[in-house]
Formats: structure tokens, C-alpha cells, sequence
């Protein structure tokens, strides 16, 4: 590879890398925030349950 | 072990989500930005100066990411120390959070380096150069804090192991920032914080500090989700256990 091709290949993989990286933050905050509003709402809902059982 | 985690209700949760990740992405277009800076309007090096002059404006990532490395490695050492002697959540939830932040910026530094070294070089790495050398150990133990944690079960004595880690493996920091200033081996010396007047003119000094700017901005929300994301593990842990039945 010469001069620019080389320099061209070097950026651009940082720039994918970095950009893939902050990607996958944002997506497992995302995705942690969903599954912990569900599990507090099945849990809500089995709390619910039991006080109207007792 | 017992473990106490801060009930953080969805309106708060989103809000801090959202100021890490308006950071992130800030941080991320602001990089890019200095990238684009960079190859179309900082000024050209002298030819004689350098056998590859269009490869030196890599320098204005590998500069600001070293430096967003440093932050991350200081923020991997408070919370390594405030866990061993405070045991505190907090604290630890910031040991997590350096060492992927210092992972990420210690690799984009090393990979920028080995491309600028193999232009201007004729070799992407030198095992003589002790900045190199030392810079890459951090980033390994970046490597190991990153994926022992992943492969581990939590617990204080893991979480003992990993962070006696992070606080020794600090000493690293200062001895890579003084390597070029004692051992001027083959990484080229400072250009700032020199004590005199510096080697680079003010359009180069100033996209070199919208790239720092930047790369904090951008280190300062992973630091921020990071954390959040730690605290979400953990509080999903706790909630899948109390499903089960085990605690209350």
C-alpha cells in the first residue's frame, strides 16, 4: 500500500472502531435499561398477586 | 458478599443515560470533526523534517487519545483505591468503567502509533523505546482487567484481584509520560507542556486541542454509561435473584 491508501485505511479503521465502539454503549445501556423496566414491572406484578392472595 | 444498590427510578435513569450518551456522541462527532481537520486544513510539515509527512497528521488522534487514555487510567486508579479501602459500589462501578474507557483509547493510540511508526519508521513498533513499551503494558492490562472481569464471577475477592491490578498497574502512568523526557529512544519528545516555546505553529496547537477536547468529552460519557451500565448489571443480578425467590 503507498502514502495516501495506507494513511486512508489507517484512519478509517479507527474511525469504525471508535464509531462501532460508542455504538455498543449506547446499545447495552439501551438495552440493560428495557430489560431492568421489565423485570421491576413482572416483579411489581408478582408482589401485586401475592398481597391480594393474602 | 453483600451488596447495596442505589435505586435509581426511570425519569433519573433515563436523564443520566441520556447525559452519558449525548457526551458519547458528542465526543464521537467532535473526533471526527478533528479528523477531517486534520486531513484538510492543518498545515502541511516540512518535508525534511519527516520521511512521511502526510502520515504525521495522525498526530492529532494519537495525542488526544493518549491523553483520554491517561484520564481513563486515572479514573481506573481512584476507583481501584476507593474499592480496596472504602469498598465502595461507586467506586468500583468506576474501576469497571476506566479500564474499558482506558482499553478503547489505549488501543486507538497503540493503533495509531504502529500506522504513524510503519510510515515514518519503515516499522510499526519498536521493542527498545521504553514509552512504547510501558504504553502498550497499560493497554494490556487494560486487556486483562477488561476480559478477567468478563470471565470471572463477581465477588469481593475477584474484585480484590482486579483492582490491586489497577492501582500498581498506575505506577505505568508517569513513567510513560516522563519515558520520551529521560529515554529519548526512537518516539518523538513532547510538543506540549514542554516548559518552553513548543515545535507546532497555532492552527496545528489549536486542532490538537479540539481533538483533546473532544476525546474528554468523549472518554467523560463512556466514564458516565459505563457506570450506569454497571449499576444496571448489577440491579438486574439482584432483581433476577429476588425472582427466583432467593432474596427479598
Amino acid at each position: 500500500m503507498e502514502g495516501m491508501t495506507y494513511l486512508a485505511v489507517g484512519y478509517f479503521g479507527m474511525v469504525v472502531g471508535i464509531g462501532l465502539w460508542t455504538y455498543t454503549v449506547v446499545v447495552r445501556s439501551r438495552h440493560l435499561s428495557d430489560r431492568l423496566d421489565a423485570m421491576e414491572a413482572a416483579l411489581d406484578r408478582l408482589d401485586h398477586d401475592g398481597e391480594e392472595r393474602a | 458478599m453483600t451488596t447495596t444498590f442505589k435505586k435509581v427510578g426511570p425519569p433519573q435513569l433515563t436523564m443520566k443515560v441520556r447525559v452519558g450518551e449525548a457526551l458519547l456522541l458528542t465526543g464521537f462527532l467532535g473526533i471526527t470533526g478533528t479528523l477531517l481537520l486534520a486531513l484538510l486544513w492543518a498545515p502541511s510539515v516540512s518535508l525534511e523534517a519527516f520521511e512521511s509527512p502526510a502520515a504525521q497528521r495522525i498526530f492529532y488522534w494519537h495525542v488526544p487519545a493518549a491523553w483520554a487514555a491517561f484520564i481513563a487510567f486515572g479514573a481506573l486508579f481512584v476507583g481501584s483505591a476507593g474499592w480496596l479501602f472504602k469498598r465502595s459500589e461507586r467506586m468500583w462501578r468506576l474501576h469497571v468503567a476506566g479500564a474499558e474507557a482506558g482499553l478503547a483509547t489505549g488501543l486507538i493510540t497503540v493503533w495509531s502509533g504502529c500506522v504513524w511508526g510503519a510510515a515514518e519508521w519503515g516499522t510499526p513498533w519498536d521493542w527498545s523505546d521504553v514509552r512504547l513499551n510501558t504504553f502498550g503494558l497499560l493497554t494490556l492490562l487494560a486487556v486483562y482487567l477488561v476480559l478477567g472481569r468478563a470471565s470471572q464471577p463477581d465477588g469481593i475477592e475477584t474484585r480484590d484481584t482486579f483492582a490491586g491490578f489497577g492501582l500498581y498497574g498506575f505506577v505505568l502512568v508517569p513513567f510513560t509520560y516522563i519515558a520520551t523526557r529521560i529515554w529519548a529512544i526512537r518516539h518523538p519528545g513532547p510538543v506540549v507542556a514542554t516548559g518552553e516555546e513548543g515545535s507546532i505553529n497555532g492552527d496545528m496547537g489549536l486542532v490538537l486541542l479540539v481533538g483533546a477536547v473532544s476525546f474528554t468529552v468523549l472518554i467523560v460519557g463512556h466514564l458516565l454509561t459505563s457506570m450506569l451500565i454497571t449499576n444496571s448489571e448489577q440491579r438486574l443480578l439482584h432483581l433476577q435473584r429476588r425472582m427466583d425467590g432467593g432474596e427479598r
